[in-house]
């Protein structure tokens, strides 16, 4: 009689994703070549992006990534997956890069730096698209802005609409830019940004709400070009 | 009653709202006004799409120059563990 | 303890997304993760809530009051309101300008409010011209008149809906 291959049940999403790590820590504790590369694949990028928060020019991000690596395999044998490898590897990169930052002369932290942007009056949407003190309905809208889930999926997610959100996050102040990089785009929990950040909870969403608010700005103006061509 | 929130004072809570840490007077008057209010129900949707977009942004990889340097230090690693 | 909810078409909550199943008991914990539990209104919460469907609802156990709404551990839907439909929201939004057109006597200063709610009231949802008209009270009396206004509504549902007013 032929065995019946049992049917597995699909695997959530980040089940999926952690254990391709676990995998792959396993295969590079072997000295796995391919394994190394595909790790260096999926987070090599992104530890680029991170690193260069901390320190002022790409070439010493790279070596502060290439670094990181070193020390994670010096580490990987200590490495017991109770954190994810995500947050592991990017605890040893964001240690590594404070150093290198510090060392380079660019030691103001992100917690002094921090305190500036929280103490400036800034609003998240321009004033003028409400009412006005002092008129009926004072503090309204004006004008209703426009969804953006009308929109083609094509269309909000296009190579141009990510330049523009991109743009929008190289503008912004540096914490803010690093709040926003590690919470959006790098996927990590706010505990995990403030600890590496140095931030109170407090401040890390002040900081949150105002990048996430510049980039909803610059989406909107882009979206709105768009649509007006 | 205090008046209810206004759009103005509502924009300024939305990412409070989305991580979940408003404190629940201030969540009732966020959630009573997006009741009424379709701009401001649209505005959240913005930020919720824009939390989505900047999820979306994909590195570029590595240049090959760093990728091969990665690579070499790499075996060196193995080669000298014993 | 019996209280109202409002739903949106199809038994949906509007923050949530969660679909209401009718009859059966709904942990907060489990499913319905709004803030800390299953939120309702006892009656005179109800013009801050107003949707499509109105439902009465069976709350058990740590029951909170909030200012607008009450919030408990856990929730059975026992049946639907049937008199609140399209109908009886326009009734009441219609029951709402009049009250600030009777705002007006003896106030020309309230004519620009009536105006706009006038010209909004047709285009705008049951919840949005109840929130008109409460703004429109507080305008000219305050957050005294603001109440006033939204006694006035809760009133006008119990009567026109058949509700018990202790009723939560």
């Amino acid at each position: 009689m032929l065995a019946m291959p049992e049917i597995e049940a699909p695997l959530p999403e980040e089940s999926v994703a952690s254990r391709d790590d676990a995998a792959l820590v396993a295969a590079l504790r072997t000295g796995d070549e391919a394994a190394f590369t595909e790790l260096v694949g999926r987070y090599g990028g992104l530890m680029l992006r991170v690193a260069r928060l901390y320190v002022p020019t790409r070439a010493v991000a790279e070596e502060v990534v290439q670094e990181t690596w070193l020390g994670v395999l010096r580490g990987i044998g200590r490495f017991e997956g109770r954190s994810s490898l995500k947050t592991w590897l990017f605890r040893i990169l964001t240690n590594t890069a404070q150093t290198r930052a510090a060392r380079e002369g660019r030691s103001l932290p992100f917690s002094a730096l921090a305190q500036r942007e929280v103490g400036a009056d800034e609003v998240s949407v321009d004033p003028d698209r409400f009412i006005p003190q002092g008129e009926r309905w004072a503090g309204y809208w004006a004008s209703s802005p426009r969804r953006f889930d009308d929109l083609p999926e094509s269309r909000l997610m296009s190579a141009e609409t990510f330049a523009a959100a991109k743009q929008a996050i190289d503008g912004l102040p540096a914490v803010q830019r690093a709040v926003i990089t590690m919470r959006d785009i790098a996927g990590f929990d706010s505990e995990d940004v403030c600890d590496a950040l140095g931030l109170s909870a407090g401040n890390q969403r002040v900081l949150l709400h105002r990048a996430r608010s510049k980039v909803r700005v610059a989406l909107e103006r882009h979206l709105d070009e768009e649509g007006a061509a | 009653m205090a008046s209810e929130l206004s759009c103005r004072e509502l924009v300024e809570l939305v990412t409070e709202y989305v991580e979940g840490t408003l404190p629940g007077d201030e969540l009732e008057r966020f959630e009573q006004h997006l009741v009424y209010c379709g701009p401001c129900a649209t505005h959240v949707e913005q930020m919720r799409e824009t939390i989505r977009v900047t999820g979306s942004l994909r590195e570029a990889d590595l240049d090959a120059a760093v990728a091969d340097g990665l690579l070499e230090a790499f075996r060196g690693w193995r080669d000298g563990r014993s | 303890m019996t209280a109202y909810k409002f739903l949106r078409a199809g038994r949906i909550a509007p923050f949530s997304g969660f679909e209401w199943p009718v009859g059966s008991w709904v942990e907060a914990e489990t499913r319905v993760a709004c803030g800390a539990g299953i939120h309702a209104c006892r009656v005179a919460d109800l013009p801050f809530w107003l949707l499509d469907e109105l439902w009465e609802i069976e709350l058990g156990d740590e029951i909170t009051q909030g200012a607008h709404k009450v919030v408990a551990k856990r929730g059975r839907l026992v049946r639907r309101v049937d008199a609140w439909d399209a109908e009886v929201s326009t009734e009441f939004a219609a029951a709402c300008v009049d009250r600030v057109r009777r705002l007006t006597e003896g106030r020309p200063e309230a004519e620009g409010h009536l105006a706009d709610v006038v010209a909004w009231a047709p285009h705008a949802s049951a919840a949005a011209v109840a929130s008109l008209a409460a703004r429109a009270w507080e305008a000219a009396e305050g957050g005294d008149g603001y109440d006033t206004e939204r006694t006035a509504q809760s009133a006008w549902l119990a009567g026109r809906l058949g509700l018990h007013p202790a009723g939560a």
